[in-house]
């Protein structure tokens, strides 16, 4: 059952399309993710989602129902660029944008003061919010965004700009109102967050959805041929190897792509054989990154085979 | 149309702006201040310097000892303010006096020498000395020593009631013809109500307009506008927005003009009846109507152009019609105090956005026919309407845009936008 459908959404701002026809729908008690670059059409898709903005086409379901009132008062929403009333009170703050979502009264103070213990800031609670750094105010947003209890949590980069610390409360926070049975969108544009944290997904590209469904599926359509290499020393034999059709660095990891099947394993022997310390060989495995860099294709040229550095 | 989500902004729009320090100051501080600026122009007029020492030379004894009696009873001379000698000597006497205080002259020790000769009952002519000429020193003087002249020329010809009379000024006593009433004694109170009201109108609107504006930018510039519109509708938001701060400001009016209506409607003020202003309920009926339209009108104004803008700089240029549309019926309003059956009055009266600072205080001055108040009333809530419909639109596209500063033609283009 799909909780949210989106539906041949488009948006255009003058010549530039925003959104172009995108469609994919949102399972039920799922951690959505909804990736791309930066510009990708993200946050218009989700403005859209949230009744911000109005498509020029499409329309996005509810259970089968188009979304209006009744989803924004069930949906919190986390916006990417971060925004509070300056001169408020922290707790005023929260008690407001629980009102405006319909919520007030003793039980969502109750609630608020618990969100403030469990993120420190309780005894601030009084305070303006001008007063709190950067990274506070952020979880007071956060706070802002699930005090209602909503159904769907839609959250657009929540992670850019928090430490690791907050990263991990919010993450588990976030696993919490899974547990919960609630619907959490999630945003960004670093796919190895996305690859940890989502069952389902949506990548976007200039506008357009270029692939969407479950995480699983994705990868194991993705996967064949590919390699996942965590290793240390020289791999830049590689370069030009007859086996090999393309390796792309991600940094922590190595993506290897062999020309067939059968390879796998004469690769895996070529490493020994060279010394290369093997941390992690997983066939079959393909990150998200690198699929988004094959469908996108712009990132790097995926056919080029990347100088290999050398990591120790 | 109405609901929770509008309550709750209109709430935080309350406790932000009526529970703040800044409207307690201001709604104190701002009569204050207006009647301040009044007593401190009035007071830089009447203001003088230091003293003035005066000799005034008088050719024979007798037209001296006049003088001198006359002078001693003036105000500027029992108040210190000038110093006044007077002699008495002839023409040529007077040519080597002046010459031996000419130093006197020029250290400014004496400022003024005056020479009055026996001709001057004849023909009023007064000779003066001084380094520079200075004004309030004739005009002082002009009165007593006249008087004393027309008094000596008139001597002996006329009683002493006859020369009373002669040396009075006319006394004017008004009556003001109105329709209902037949003639009644006219007041001073209704230009000074007709001034305080222009004043308080042009007061309430502009920092009600300017504080919306601000209130707007704070929110696109936070970006606080995304969670608040992913939570209600931009009308929702802007109509909570704008009754917040009409709430605000109308509570403020009303602070304002409550020692005038406990004047009116109780005896606890014992203030000359000619003070009084001879105003109804039904004016301030009307007033507060007004009001509350002017606050609207004005205040989605000036929300539309805060949405316009992200910058407060940007915002100040896109503000200038709209200070126009303030300004100009301000002047209007003032110009009436001293015509107020001025045609330009009468006609901007009945147009909008003129006709809201405009008619109350015309309503106070002179009488207005029933047909214009209501054809005033029904400009007024169109006008409501037209500027709720158009910073509607302009709002909610705005709002979250950002970036490069939009032109007029493309703030035009978003009416016609689906959103």
């Amino acid at each position: 059952m799909h909780a949210l459908e989106v539906k041949d959404l488009s948006k255009s701002f003058g010549s530039i399309h925003a959104v172009d026809n995108a469609s994919f729908s949102v399972p039920e008690g799922s951690i959505f993710g909804l990736i791309g670059r930066n510009g990708a059409g993200k946050t218009t898709t989700i403005r859209m989602m949230m009744g911000i903005y109005l498509p020029d086409s499409g329309e996005v379901n509810l259970r089968g129902v188009k979304v209006g009132q009744e989803f924004k008062n069930k949906a919190g929403y986390l916006p990417e660029e971060r925004g509070l009333y300056k001169k408020m009170k922290i707790l005023d703050t929260l008690l407001f944008f629980a009102e405006v979502k319909g919520k007030s009264g003793r039980a969502v103070e109750k609630k608020a003061i618990e969100y403030l213990k469990r993120f420190e800031l309780y005894d601030r609670r009084l305070t303006k919010v001008e007063e709190l750094s950067k990274g506070n105010q952020q979880k007071i947003q956060f706070i802002a965004t699930i005090l209602h209890d909503p159904d769907f949590i839609i959250l657009d980069e929540p992670f850019s700009g928090l430490d690791p610390i907050n990263t991990n409360l919010l993450r588990e926070i976030i696993m919490e109102k899974k547990q919960e049975g609630k619907v959490i969108i999630l945003s960004t544009h670093l796919m190895d967050f996305a690859e940890k944290m989502c069952d389902h997904l949506a990548m976007i590209d200039q506008g357009k959805v270029i692939l969407h469904g479950s995480l699983t599926d994705i990868k194991a359509k993705y996967s064949q041929r590919n390699i996942a290499l965590n290793y240390s020393g020289d791999i830049s034999f590689l370069k030009g190897n007859p086996l090999v059709e393309k390796i792309t660095d991600f940094g922590n990891s190595t993506g290897i792509r062999v020309k067939e099947e059968k390879h796998t394993q004469e690769l895996l022997k070529a490493l020994i054989e060279r010394n290369v310390i093997i941390k992690k060989f997983d066939a079959n495995d393909i990150s998200l990154q690198e699929i988004f860099v094959e469908l996108a294709g712009k990132e790097d040229d995926p056919f080029e085979v990347k100088e290999v550095r050398n990591v120790q | 149309m109405f609901n929770n989500r509008i309550l709750a902004v209109i709430k935080r729009e309350l406790r932000e702006k009526l529970l703040s320090k800044s409207f307690i100051i201001m709604t104190l501080l701002m009569p204050a201040l207006m009647f301040g600026f009044i007593l401190i122009q009035t007071f830089i007029m009447s203001f003088e310097g230091g003293k003035l020492a005066i000799k005034i030379v008088a050719e024979t004894p007798s037209l001296m000892n006049d003088f001198k009696t006359e002078l001693d009873t003036a105000d500027f001379v029992k108040s210190g303010k000038i110093q006044i000698e007077c002699l008495s000597m002839d023409k040529p006497a007077f040519k080597s006096y002046l010459k031996s205080i000419k130093k006197e002259i020029l250290d400014e020790k004496t400022n003024a020498v005056l020479f009055i000769g026996t001709n001057a009952v004849m023909d009023k002519k007064v000779e003066i000395y001084s380094q520079t000429s200075n004004p309030s020193i004739t005009e002082k003087l002009n009165k007593p020593i006249n008087k004393v002249l027309v008094n000596g020329y008139f001597a002996g010809r006329l009683s002493y009631s006859e020369m009373q009379l002669a040396a009075k000024g006319v006394d004017f006593y008004g009556y003001t013809i109105t329709k209902t009433e037949g003639i009644k004694e006219e007041s001073h109170g209704n230009l000074v109500l007709s001034y305080v009201l222009t004043m308080l109108l042009y007061m309430g609107l502009l920092t009600a307009g300017t504080q919306m504006m601000q209130s707007v930018m704070e929110e696109k510039t936070n970006r606080v506008v995304e969670i608040l519109l992913s939570s209600l509708k931009p009308k929702e938001l802007l109509g909570g927005k704008i009754i917040g701060a009409s709430v605000t400001s109308f509570f403020q009016m009303l602070i304002w003009l409550s020692p005038i209506i406990l004047l009116l409607s109780t005896t606890l003020f014992q203030i000359p009846a000619k003070y009084i202003p001879d105003v109804s309920l039904y004016h301030f009926a009307y007033l507060f109507f007004n009001f509350i339209c002017g606050l609207i009108i004005y205040i989605g104004l000036f929300a539309a152009v805060g949405s316009i803008f992200d910058n407060a700089q940007d915002a100040q240029q896109g503000l200038m019609p709209i200070m126009l549309l303030i300004l100009i019926p301000f002047f209007i309003s003032f110009s009436m105090l001293k015509d107020p059956s001025s045609p330009i009055a009468e006609i901007s009266s009945m147009l909008p956005f003129a006709s809201i600072i405009v008619m109350p205080p015309r309503m106070t001055v002179s009488p207005v026919a029933a047909w214009q108040i209501a054809v005033s009333m029904l400009v007024n809530i169109l006008t409501v309407f037209g500027v709720i419909l158009l910073s509607g639109k302009i709002y909610r596209i705005g709002i979250l845009r950002t970036g490069t500063k939009p032109k007029w033609s493309e703030v035009i283009k978003w009416l016609k936008y689906k959103n």
